[in-house]
């Protein structure tokens, strides 16, 4: 079974966005949204000793994800290849996993009213593509590969030339997107976007906010099922008087 | 085709296959999958150029049920191999901008009202015609100018000139690249074009002076600069601002603005002072070495120090690593470079630089050009103009270009009348108030005018002064002139088609020139009924199936991109009148102009008051793109940089709301503050493209601020009329205060 990550080369990224709007384009993300972001560190040092550098984060595929247990209806699950999913016919919205992300990386699309997130293009790695901003990435500085694979870019990347993956001693859920770059660049990014403690629901919360989806929807499920009746018998009456 | 591309595997080994297999795979997951753009319903994808930006970048448009789903990067294209950059990836949101201009219309109310009715295209085309005709009548032909731009307005060049005005002016020249050509074209006998050929995937050294790589993106030169980088390339970068660019720099030189000549005849004294140049390149090329020695001798470091500001041992330390890498040294000659007033002289320094570097010609320096030969009609000859150009092309500014001319001499003409009334402007896809400084002039000029038609995509700003405006349809739905790139290492053409029908009662360039011209009698200069006939016309001596070329989206030619490559056939390596490089430029002498590259000393900004400096972010093409759904969505507003210390004189945080205003008195709309180092304390930077006045611009009106508005100063170059707009000083006026100000 293949092992996938995402590499970026800081020393190639430009920070050019190309990534954040081929993905948007791919997966028809609601403008304002995105499933990859390009952050940009502050620049540090003092004039003229300054480093900065890009980061960019996506759903970090981790080994160990924290977004899984907390969803109470299954829908986010990991995959045998260890890629994250959301199945989207079970998906409720009801916004556990984007608290616990420590990456940020989830949203609840306002059309769907369900949680997005990269999910490596699947369908795209199902037809043979490279993800969306891998594909169009104009600094060549996105890599996707399998792990397990020795003659990957992604292997040599991480187990070569030693690719970081951005975790703390207290958030180390096991990411799969990794970066490559002076040791300046990627201690800057590591240190700039920290993996945040997952919130996890407290009780009360986890009842409110998991219940009233599931009102609205049994809510709405009685309505339909009454309009449902209402028109079909409206139209039986017709059709019984034009008979 | 779509599978041909799609067999590219990207995944080694059996990755791929690894997926469909598991339990979870993706194939299993599809029919959960969130929305999105999959393919399941592609009808048909089509090869075409974008056009977000004039790169021309090869790009694949998936039609399906009559509507463009996506836009991918073409992995057969020579020049991108199958990247697109953000503005490229968002191209769909321009064709399908709801602000777009629908129909053709007439003004109805006062000029810059903003009124209109609509009108059709037989009305609008029939107006066009006859207000022609009565200027011509009246002034003579010489008295319509043009403002074209890109490579789109072929079709209405031609028309141009068969109408009888050589008054043609596109802001690529006097507000861009114009400067470099003219250094470079005296220096080595031709000129760079665009894109320009820097072989920056084999520099063993990248100097980029302005240039900000990353945030001006140009999609194939990103991908090369990134290669070069990776592969070893030292970087060094001349630039006030930490640009992204810089901050990837091995040594960045936060150069005291204006005096870029300074630092580049303090590079040619080490270099020669010290032994360091390319010797055989320079005895076999090169003529006026003697001179350029003695030229430079007291040009020192610690001269330049003093001016620039920069270490002389950082001066010294950058010359010598640019000798050790020599001739693979990729100095790029920038692209918008109308600064200063002195900018042919810079770029004439800088190609000075190239060639003791024996840079021109070699691999990692600059490459040449391989001509391709096109077909072309046989079109009667155009009229000619006993009265000659009214921008200075040629005259007033001896070495502008007559193709490319002068925007801002044609506008003088128009205020002044001079050498002869120009009475009225045909403006194609050019933002003449975004794009050309000193708006207030231009708008003067528009003032006096009997007509000016204005053809264009979106509603920009200057449709409110347009007494017709035309809606041409997005280059996803026309065709255009193929781009045949010569400056490339493999030569090619690649082409412009439809990916669908243009939508409203929009209509394609070529088109609307055809028929412009049916109406004024010019057919004889369009001798060809349709796209398919043209195509055909200019692929014939090219030995390539138009069928195939219409499938592929383009194709190459053999290159000889090094001097060891050249052939007898490709003419002079060095087509000066010498036949050599003139590091002295006889031109220049016999001019009455600086033979030599000579620095003038820049002013520094008044007490109180800051350089403005303005350049791209990558979501913005000139001022053309603003309006796009995405590209707004993620930099909806461009920042005001400005240094630490600056901010905390000024008790400034970051965000807060300034306005500027320049020593005129001219203010922009308001702009936030990115408080930070990387950027000297004497200076100030904003992003080009931002502050829409056209209210018809319902996402970009008014959002961020223009530095054109702040641009009321320029410095003309004596020797090609380019504006250089780095000139103006402006003082911050704090927000808060801003009102009682």
């Amino acid at each position: 079974m293949a092992r996938y990550a995402m590499v970026t080369d800081l020393e190639k990224c430009v920070g050019c966005l190309a990534c954040t709007i081929a993905c948007n384009a791919e997966w028809e993300v609601p403008t304002g949204f995105a499933r990859t972001h390009v952050r940009s560190t502050p620049v540090t040092g003092t004039f003229p000793h300054l480093i900065q550098s890009f980061c960019v984060a996506q759903c970090n595929h981790c080994d160990h994800p924290p977004c899984v247990e907390p969803c109470p209806s299954g829908a986010t699950y990991q995959g045998e290849d260890g890629i994250v999913r959301v199945n989207q016919s079970l998906c409720i919205g009801c916004g556990f996993c984007v608290d616990a992300c420590p990456y940020d990386a989830r949203y609840i699309n306002p059309v769907t009213k369900k949680v997005d997130k990269c999910d490596f293009c699947s369908l795209r790695i199902e037809r043979g593509q490279p993800p969306a901003c891998v594909a169009t990435c104009t600094g060549h500085a996105k890599f996707f590969g399998d792990l397990d694979d020795r003659e990957s870019d992604v292997f040599k990347m991480v187990y070569e030339k030693g690719a970081r993956r951005i975790q703390s001693a207290d958030v180390a859920p096991g990411p799969n997107v990794y970066y490559l770059g002076r040791e300046a660049q990627t201690s800057l990014v590591a240190a700039s976007f920290p993996p945040r403690r997952p919130k996890l629901p407290r009780a009360g919360e986890f009842w409110s906010r998991l219940v009233k989806p599931l009102v609205v929807a049994a809510v709405g499920a009685t309505f339909l099922g009454q309009a449902v009746a209402f028109f079909q018998q409206l139209r039986a009456g017709e059709k019984e008087f034009e008979d | 085709m779509r599978n041909d591309l799609s067999r590219r595997r990207f995944l080694r080994g059996t990755a791929v296959a690894g997926v469909g297999a598991g339990g979870a795979s993706a194939a299993s997951h599809s029919p959960a999958a969130p929305p999105g753009w999959h393919g399941a319903t592609r009808t048909r994808t089509v090869a075409t150029n974008c056009e977000m930006c004039f790169w021309r970048c090869g790009v694949l448009a998936d039609v399906a049920e009559g509507k463009v789903g996506k836009l991918e990067g073409n992995p057969d294209h020579p020049l991108t191999r199958g990247r697109l950059c953000a503005r490229g990836n968002a191209g769909i949101k321009l064709l399908y901008d709801g602000d777009r201009l629908k129909t053709p219309l007439l003004r109805t109310g006062t000029r810059g009202e903003g009124k209109f009715r609509p009108i059709s295209w037989e009305q609008a085309l029939d107006l066009f015609a006859a207000r022609l005709r009565d200027i011509k009548e009246k002034y003579g032909a010489e008295s319509v100018a043009f403002f074209p731009h890109g490579v789109a307005a072929t079709f209405f060049s031609t028309l141009m000139k068969a109408f009888g005005t050589p008054n043609s002016a596109e802001p690529a020249f006097a507000q861009c690249r114009g400067p470099r050509e003219v250094g470079y074209a005296l220096t080595f006998g031709q000129g760079l074009g665009s894109p320009e050929p820097v072989d920056l995937a084999e520099a063993k050294m990248i100097v980029l002076i302005g240039s900000h790589i990353g945030e001006n993106v140009f999609t194939s030169q990103v991908t090369a600069f990134s290669e070069g980088l990776s592969k070893g390339a030292k970087l060094v970068v001349v630039d006030p601002r930490l640009s992204t660019a810089a901050a990837k720099a091995d040594w960045w030189l936060p150069i005291r603005p204006g005096t870029d000549i300074a630092l580049l005849l303090a590079w040619m004294h080490v270099l020669i002072a010290e032994d360091l140049y390319d010797k055989e390149y320079i005895a076999r090329y090169a003529q006026g070495f003697p001179d350029l020695a003695a030229h430079v001798r007291e040009f020192s470091p610690e001269w330049a120090e003093t001016i620039t500001e920069l270490p002389a041992r950082q001066i010294r330390e950058t010359a010598r690593a640019m000798a050790a890498a020599r001739p693979a040294v990729a100095l790029h000659p920038g692209r918008h470079v109308t600064w200063y007033g002195d900018d042919s002289q810079r770029a004439r320094a800088m190609a000075i630089l190239t060639a003791l570097l024996g840079a021109w010609g070699r691999k990692g320096g600059i490459f040449l050009p391989t001509a391709v030969t096109r077909g072309k009609f046989a079109l009667p000859p155009f009229p000619e103009s006993k009265r000659g150009r009214a921008d200075g092309a040629g005259t007033r500014f001896p070495l502008a270009s007559e193709e490319q001319g002068v925007t801002n001499g044609l506008i003088e003409a128009t205020v002044t009348g001079k050498p002869y009334p120009i009475k009225g402007w045909i403006v194609y896809g050019q933002n003449v108030l975004e794009s050309i400084p000193q708006r207030a002039k231009t708008l003067k000029a528009i003032s006096q005018l009997d007509f000016m038609a204005v053809v264009d995509v979106m509603p920009m700003d200057q449709i409110n002064y347009a007494d017709l405006v035309l809606p041409e349809a997005t280059y996803l739905e026309r065709y255009d002139m193929p781009a045949i790139v010569e400056s490339a290492k493999q030569p090619y053409i690649s082409i412009r088609q439809p990916a669908v029908e243009p939508l409203y009662d929009s209509k394609p360039g070529w088109w609307i020139a055809q028929e412009m011209a049916r109406r004024l009698g010019l057919e004889a200069w369009f001798p060809w009924k349709d796209p398919d006939e043209h195509l055909a016309k200019i692929v014939e001596p090219m030995g390539i199936n138009p069928d195939a070329l219409r499938a592929r989206g383009s194709a190459e030619f053999p290159g000889r991109p090094y001097i060891e490559d050249r052939l007898p056939s490709d003419g002079p390596l060095f087509p000066t009148a010498s036949g050599k490089i003139e590091l002295s430029s006889p031109i220049l002498k016999q001019l009455g102009f600086d033979p030599l590259p000579r620095y003038t000393p820049v002013p520094n900004p008044p007490p109180g008051y800051f350089r403005l400096l303005y350049g791209r972010v990558p979501v913005q093409s000139f001022a053309r793109s603003e309006n796009n759904e995405w590209l707004d969505a993620l930099m909806p507003e461009n920042v005001l940089w400005i240094n630490a210390s600056v901010a905390r004189d000024h008790g400034l945080k970051d965000g807060a709301e300034v306005i500027l205003e320049n020593t005129d008195g001219a203010r922009c709309l308001p702009i936030r503050v990115k408080v930070t180092e990387g950027i000297r304390p004497d200076s100030v930077f904003m992003a080009h493209g931002y502050g829409s006045r056209s209210r018809a611009l319902h996402r970009a009106f008014r959002k961020g601020a223009s530095d054109t508005d702040l641009i009321t100063r320029v410095q003309v170059d004596p020797l090609m009329g380019g504006t250089g707009m780095r000139v103006n000083f402006v003082r911050i006026i704090n927000g808060a205060l801003r009102n009682g100000d």
